[in-house]
């Protein structure tokens, strides 16, 4: 990550504007144990309480740590109940970075939170199609296979 | 646009704090200096 990824510009303005950057060694106590680090890279996206919203292990290239991360703020939002902040950022990944893999979950939680809001099930419905048609070799398409029949 | 590298906080305590200020979540990145 650090010979490719952090410094890339449109990664370090991101990270240096929208979140507070923090790192640890894989050893550091407490915080190594109690979130089970086994491996490196791993990255975390914690909100103000030290709670966990976004969590992957491995490297990113520039182009998918940023989706990675706009995926990870709007996972915040979500379990937050902050269903219309989240539905526009989960809109906003998946129309600049509709190849990523953060796309596909994008799609799924989008739909999850239209539904969440209306509760009318069509934007369910719709998780299934766009998954299938766009997605179908994701693992989220799989996941959005129960909704086709509401 | 920052004309800076990326500046990485090396305390959690301090983390925590920020992000409460600030309204920003934490990219907590884990990695093996050797």
């Amino acid at each position: 990550m650090d010979a490719v990824t952090y410094p890339n510009r449109k990664v370090t303005d991101y990270c240096m504007e929208r979140l507070v950057p923090l790192r640890l060694d894989h050893e550091a106590k407490p915080q190594a144990e109690e979130f089970l680090v086994k491996w490196t890279p791993r990255l975390l996206l914690l909100d103000s309480e030290g709670k966990s919203h976004q969590d992957q292990l491995g490297f990113f290239f520039p182009q998918e740590l940023l989706p990675f991360l706009d995926l990870g703020q709007a996972k915040y939002l979500f379990n937050k109940d902050r269903l219309d902040e989240a539905i526009d950022l989960f809109d906003n990944l998946i129309k600049q970075s509709p190849a990523s893999g953060s796309a596909p979950e994008a799609v799924f939680l989008r739909g999850v939170a239209r539904f969440k809001r209306t509760h009318d099930p069509a934007p369910l419905k719709e998780v299934n199609r766009i998954l299938s048609r766009d997605y179908p070799g994701s693992q989220w398409s799989s996941r959005g296979f129960p909704y086709w029949n509401l | 646009m920052t004309d800076q590298n990326l500046k990485w906080e090396t305390d959690m305590k301090t983390a925590l704090q920020r992000a409460e200020q600030e309204e920003k979540l934490i990219l907590l990145d884990f990695f093996n200096p050797g």
